[in-house]
């Protein structure tokens, strides 16, 4: 067969390296670029889906702080308010039971009145009948005299009546 | 003592006057390495890498997309393939020297096809930025008369990327024989002069044994990966100037 003489040219030889490059760069790209390419894109949306995940995260936690924070304010407002409440309540429960007390007593105070006028009329009837009694009593036995007892007993009581008014 | 520097050597045949040589088959031969290669490389990606393969393959696609993209810019990003496939069959072909293998890169036609290719490339992007009547025009610019000259410079261009891939590459194989026939005749004065020629110890070249290694590291190794990214260089600053690119 023989060789190629040391610089030859052959056109079909030239044709063979062109597609032999042209091919190559076809299969590179298939093979290596290609593939390699992929993966290095979906790294890198896997990093920006992670970056984006933390600034979520972080937004997250900001605002949950935020939340919490108002939270916390409000709810120190609440027990002020609720103290607050709860004193007013407090304060008009004490009055009340002061009131009804004083009501209590003024009550008593007027039933126990009441108690005694009635037994001072009791006591003064009572010593009315005794005097009238031991009038007439003596009246009887001084006078020794038959008296009617009954008219004798009206006048007394009219001058103990009298007597008790002036 | 003659030294005999020859071109590839044909194999077979094909109908319509085409040869197949030892250019042709070493350079499918590397292909389908780096095919081979490129597909055990990108085996199993994972989005966190755990092999080290994939850590190599991301450094390989990072690095050309980079060179692309630094040396033409970003809009370029879909020719890192290309500037792959001709940085890699390019250095390959040249380092398939080592194995003993004829290298497809110390045939002109295997150069002159590549430069052909980023010819087209150029022209096409010529064409398309400035429109095929202004790059018709360009021929004649500045003076008609300059018309010829414009033309020869326009072809310059492949045939300069050809000729300097094609010639390195080649220097490296002369050199190379030439240091091997000349180590061969310092080992048959050697042996002459220790009256051992003529018994069996005169078949083992001796000075021949780890000499030239050292001077292939530089004429395959160090050559054939610099002709690889010179030629890569090339092809993108003419492709970006062609597509008036600036930076």
């Amino acid at each position: 067969m023989g060789n190629l003489d040391f610089i030859s040219i052959d056109f079909w030889h030239i044709l063979i390296a062109m597609m032999n490059l042209i091919i190559l760069a076809f299969i590179l790209k298939k093979f290596l670029f290609k593939p390699v390419n992929d993966i290095l894109r979906k790294r890198q949306e896997e990093v920006d889906k992670i970056y984006t995940d933390a600034d979520q995260a972080l937004k997250k936690a900001e605002a949950d702080r935020a939340f919490y924070e108002d939270k916390m304010k409000n709810a120190e407002k609440e027990a002020d308010n609720l103290i607050k409440a709860a004193s007013v309540r407090a304060g008009e429960r004490s009055d009340e039971i002061i009131n009804n007390a004083r009501q209590e007593a003024v009550h008593m105070i007027s039933r126990a009145e009441d108690d005694i006028a009635l037994k001072r009329k009791k006591a003064v009837d009572g010593m009315k009948d005794d005097i009238s009694d031991m009038v007439i009593d003596l009246a009887g036995k001084v006078v020794d005299k038959e008296i009617d007892q009954e008219i004798h007993e009206n006048l007394i009581e009219e001058a103990i009546e009298n007597l008790g008014e002036k | 003592m003659s030294i005999d520097i020859s071109g590839a050597k044909i194999l077979f045949e094909l109908p319509l006057g085409i040869t197949i040589t030892e250019t042709q088959v070493n350079s499918w031969i590397v292909m389908i390495v780096i095919t081979l290669v490129c597909i055990w490389l990108t085996r199993g990606l994972k989005v966190r890498p755990e092999s080290k393969r994939q850590v190599v393959a991301e450094y390989i696609v990072k690095t050309v997309k980079k060179l692309v993209s630094d040396n033409m810019s970003e809009r370029f990003g879909f020719f890192a393939p290309f500037i792959g496939a001709a940085l890699s069959l390019s250095a390959l072909s040249s380092l398939s020297g080592l194995l003993t293998m004829f290298p497809p890169t110390a045939d002109l036609n295997t150069t002159l096809g590549w430069s052909l290719v980023v010819f087209v490339i150029i022209t096409y992007y010529k064409i398309k930025t400035d429109g095929m009547w202004n790059y018709l025009k360009g021929y004649t610019k500045p003076v008609f008369i300059l018309t010829p000259i414009n033309i020869i410079g326009e072809i310059a261009t492949p045939l300069s990327m050809a000729f300097r891939h094609f010639g390195n590459i080649v220097s490296g194989v002369v050199v190379s024989a030439l240091i091997y026939s000349a180590l061969a005749a310092a080992s048959g004065v050697l042996y002459g002069a220790l009256g051992l020629s003529g018994t069996f110890i005169s078949d083992i070249m001796v000075l021949q044994i780890g000499l030239p290694a050292i001077f292939s590291i530089y004429f395959d190794v160090f050559s054939g990966c610099l002709q690889a990214f010179i030629f890569s260089m090339l092809t993108m600053v003419y492709v970006k100037m062609g597509a008036g690119v600036e930076d």
